[in-house]
């Protein structure tokens, strides 16, 4: 599936010497007197520097939530969410070993068989990451434990070098409050977003009849209710979710994306690298 | 059981069922797992949302008309506890209702008091009259009294029982009877009835059963107030110097053991002591100087007496502490100069006081003061022959005896001397005659109260001379004591509020032997005892009449506020309701007096009862209520309900399609 996705090199986020111009930037004393560039000199006369991109490798950095609700997996789904965001997570490992990348992958919550990989290359690297994900099963709460996500942000907070690619796959639905502020706070320093939220068919849909009493998997909530009286405010409810992660992320520069497990995975995939760029 | 209370359940159980069926309509939802359950908002389901109006108003409109067609059926045998009246002939009655308003009724049963159920007694039977009955009511705290003379007004009746209060008064049930049959025997109704709300308890235990052989049919009503019940309270509380002398009675056979008797200066307890351990007694306490410099409690003038602990009845447990001996002085106005040659020192009246030790200063004035203000510190006032009052000395004697002072007027030859412009009114109207005495000595037969004792030392007085009354004044006195011939020798009459007493000698040495005789002495006792006592607070038993002759302007403040006055003819009269203190403004002239515990009252055991008092055919205590009408108003009602919300409904069904 990486193959028919993504091949050959991509641009990084360090500017410098290089043989692509990236644009101007105000001369600041210490620069490299090579760079300034004179015709601006003389036109302008304003001392501006030259920059140039610069290829290098870019780590991947791949955050699966793991938690209870990720498990859950509709009538009329192929697979839970779960599984659904580890195809994706192994596809995307897959890329950027392809590329010579290294690849490291976290999770928050989770049962005690996902465990979670230091950033490595190569093609053992890949092999450690899909016998992980394989492995992975649901588990925790993040609504009643905040220290779940705070873990695992904290690990690529203070990991994650400049230039690496971060590519989180939940369903956002039972993250904290806060949590769309702490996950978007990772593109900085240089740093790539990509959020990607994949939800069941079910959940995009409502697709229940009659008043049925709905158990959330995480936070305890127990919700009675007539299905065709409350579909439009939930799917407006579930908007107004996905905009508000989005409306963060884009103020930071991160990007998000939208899967639903019935999706094409080679189209998310794809989506992803795009967004990555 | 009757066969129609198993109907009754059948309908009892049916009245639920719209009650399930509702509930089984509103089941819960079937529950389901469901990760974004936080996002879903929360609805009732349809059905519940359906029903939340309208089926609902039509759910409670139809229940309470299942209910009432319930109570409906059963009110034949809806019963209660309350009074009411039977009519084996159906025609009008007359009752009257005898309400016990004395001290036992305060006691407390099932945490409200014995007068307070009787007064709902009485609100039931009340409400179980009908147009053309006649009530009356008669109260029985002592003295029987009528509230409400025999009426047809019901409304009038009803007043009357809501505005009865509760008294501390003894018990006089027999006379209350007698008064109910009275008010009741000339009615024209030809069922008539006595209704006695009481505990019986009117000390007399063994006192004939009450309704034995009345021709009036008599109901004992409310059995419950007769239950067993135990009270100690304080009869009196006499202070006595620094000494307070408190006395105790409890109920047959209870004690105040392990309680305290205590006197409190407002909320400061001065001095304690353990209650007697019996039936009834007395404990002395002693008021000492406090020791943390506060004011001395021997000089406190509102001291209450407290018995400590509890018992049915609370209100018996403080008195006030009465002052046994009033502060007031003697004076005497005798002829020291001519006693001074004969004695060899004080006029003999004056040695004879001191003698007496009395607790109570004897001050020797020359002349009988002419303005009232400077009799009013003395108690009583001993006058030794004296030449006649003048115009002034008389005012100011009048209103010192109108006031409640006491005088002892020895006559002797001066006072039959009198100059012209000058009398012994008001306490002798006419002229005294100075004469010899035709025959000596006393008769101790005619001796009464307190010198019947003494008088046989009087037998053989030595006398000259004497004074004789003009006989127009000897019907204004009551005799103590007369002369072996007949006239008075010692008496005494009331003037006003005070009282006059009159010895027809002097006082003098060398006029009779008399102040050398015991009688002497016990006459100057009885007559100090009778001022001081009329100096210090009066004390009588609560619910006797106090009578004012002749006042003008009475008020009495009572512990429960101003007491109203009963003027009858040229006679004041107030009854103390309530144990306490009361303050009594005379004509301006102020006076304490305090009403005090009937001891009766603390025997709560309670007089027997005729069986045929029980109520038999006269009344009962389970009465059937007919409710039927109001049940179908009611029902009525529901029906216009139920037909409005239908038709709401269907004309919102329409609308909607």
């Amino acid at each position: 599936m990486a193959e028919g996705v993504y091949a050959g090199s991509h641009r990084s986020a360090r500017r410098g010497a290089g043989v692509e111009f990236g644009g101007h930037r105000a001369y600041t004393p210490g620069d490299d007197l090579r760079w300034l560039d004179r015709r601006s000199l003389l036109l302008h006369d304003r001392l501006l520097v030259r920059q140039f991109e610069t290829e290098t490798d870019r780590a991947l950095r791949l955050v699966v939530d793991a938690t209870t609700s990720m498990g859950y997996r509709g009538t009329g789904a192929p697979g839970a969410k779960l599984a659904f965001s580890a195809l994706v997570s192994a596809a995307l490992a897959r890329v950027a070993v392809s590329s010579g990348d290294p690849v490291g992958l976290t999770y928050f919550g989770g049962g005690p068989n996902s465990r979670s990989l230091p950033v490595s290359g190569g093609r053992e690297a890949f092999e450690r990451i899909l016998g992980s994900l394989e492995a992975a099963e649901a588990g925790g709460d993040a609504r009643a434990d905040a220290s779940v996500l705070e873990r695992a942000l904290a690990i690529i907070a203070r990991s994650a070098r400049r230039g690496s690619i971060v590519v989180v796959l939940s369903d956002l639905l039972d993250l904290p409050e806060v949590a769309a502020d702490r996950v978007s706070a990772i593109a900085t320093r240089g740093r790539v977003l990509v959020v990607v939220q994949v939800l069941d068919p079910d959940e995009v849909s409502l697709p229940f009849e009659g008043t049925v009493r709905l158990r959330s998997l995480e936070g305890d909530v127990v919700v009675e209710t007539d299905v065709e009286a409350t579909r439009a405010r939930y799917l407006a409810a579930l908007a107004e979710l996905t905009s508000e992660w989005d409306r963060a992320l884009a103020a930071r520069g991160a990007r998000f994306v939208r899967a639903v497990t019935t999706d094409d995975p080679v189209r998310i995939v794809r989506e992803i690298v795009q967004a990555a760029r | 059981m009757h066969f129609v209370y198993g109907l009754a359940l059948l309908a009892a159980v049916l009245v639920a069922a719209p009650y399930f069926a509702h509930r089984l309509r509103r089941r819960r939802g079937e529950e389901r797992v469901f990760a974004a359950a936080r996002l879903v908002p929360p609805a009732p389901p349809r059905a519940r949302r359906r029903s939340k109006l309208e089926d609902r108003a039509l759910f409670g409109t139809r229940a309470l008309a299942v209910v009432g067609l319930a109570v409906l059926g059963a009110s034949p045998l809806v019963r209660c506890s309350r009074l009411a009246l039977q009519r084996p002939g159906g025609a009008s009655v007359a009752i009257a209702l005898v309400v016990d308003d004395s001290m036992s009724m305060r006691a407390l049963s099932s945490g409200t008091t014995r007068f307070d159920r009787a007064k709902e007694g009485a609100r039931q039977l009340l409400a179980s009259t009908r147009e053309g009955d006649a009530v009356a009511i008669v109260l029985a705290g002592a003295p029987a009294r009528v509230a409400l003379a025999a009426t047809t007004d019901l409304g009038a009746a009803r007043a009357a029982v809501d505005a009865l209060v509760q008294s501390d008064r003894g018990t006089d049930l027999d006379g209350a009877i007698g008064m109910s049959h009275a008010l009741i025997a000339q009615l024209p109704q030809v069922d008539r009835r006595v209704v006695v709300l009481s505990d019986l308890a009117d000390g007399h235990p063994d006192g004939p059963p009450i309704g034995e052989g009345t021709e009036i049919p008599t109901w004992v009503a409310l059995p419950e107030l007769r239950e067993p019940a135990a009270d100690c309270g304080i009869l009196g509380a006499d202070r006595l110097g620094p000494r307070v002398r408190v006395r105790i009675a409890c109920s047959h056979d209870a004690t105040a053991l392990g309680r305290e008797v205590t006197l409190l200066d407002g909320d400061r307890v001065v001095a304690r002591a353990a209650a007697p351990s019996g039936e009834s007694g007395e404990t002395t306490l002693m008021l000492a100087e406090p020791a943390d410099g506060g004011p001395p409690a021997a000089q406190a003038d509102s001291l209450q007496a407290h018995l400590t602990g509890t018992d049915a009845i609370a209100a018996d447990d403080t008195a006030p502490v009465v002052i046994e001996a009033g502060p007031g002085s003697i004076a005497v106005v005798a002829d020291s100069v001519d006693e001074l040659a004969v004695t060899g020192g004080a006029p003999v009246v004056e040695q004879a006081l001191a003698a007496l030790e009395l607790d109570v200063a004897v001050r020797p004035i020359p002349a009988l003061p002419d303005r009232s203000e400077d009799l009013a510190p003395f108690a009583g006032a001993i006058l030794d022959d004296p030449p006649g009052f003048t115009p002034e000395e008389r005012r100011a004697l009048g209103s010192f005896l109108e006031g409640g002072g006491v005088v002892l007027l020895a006559l002797g030859p001066r006072a039959a001397a009198a100059p012209l412009g000058a009398s012994l009114d008001p306490i002798v109207p006419h002229a005294v005659v100075w004469g010899p005495t035709p025959v000596p000595g006393v008769d101790p037969a005619t001796s009464a109260g307190v010198l019947a004792e003494s008088a046989t030392s009087l037998q053989d007085v030595a006398a000259k001379s004497r004074v004789t009354l003009a006989p127009e004044d000897v019907g204004n006195f009551e005799p103590l004591l007369k002369w072996k011939d007949g006239p008075l020798f010692v008496a005494k009459r009331s003037v006003g509020r005070g009282e006059a007493w009159i010895v027809t000698l002097p006082f003098a040495i060398d006029a009779s032997d008399l102040p050398l005789r015991p009688a002497f002495l016990a006459l100057l006792d009885a007559w100090a005892a009778e001022a001081r006592a009329r100096a210090a607070p009066r004390r009588t038993d609560v619910g006797v009449a106090w009578a004012f002759p002749g006042a003008h302007g009475v008020t009495v403040e009572g512990p429960a506020g101003r007491v109203p006055v009963v003027y009858d003819g040229p006679v004041a009269r107030v009854v103390p309701p309530l144990l306490g203190t009361y303050t009594v403004s005379v004509d301006s002239k102020r006076e304490l007096r305090v009403a005090s515990l009937v001891a009766r009252e603390l025997d709560l055991r309670p007089r027997g009862a005729a069986p045929a008092a029980g109520g038999a055919g006269l009344g009962d205590s389970h009465a059937a209520i007919d409710i039927s009408s109001s049940i179908a108003l009611l029902l009525l009602g529901l029906t216009v309900v139920e037909m409005t919300l239908r038709l709401r409904a269907r004309t919102r069904a329409v609308a909607e399609t």
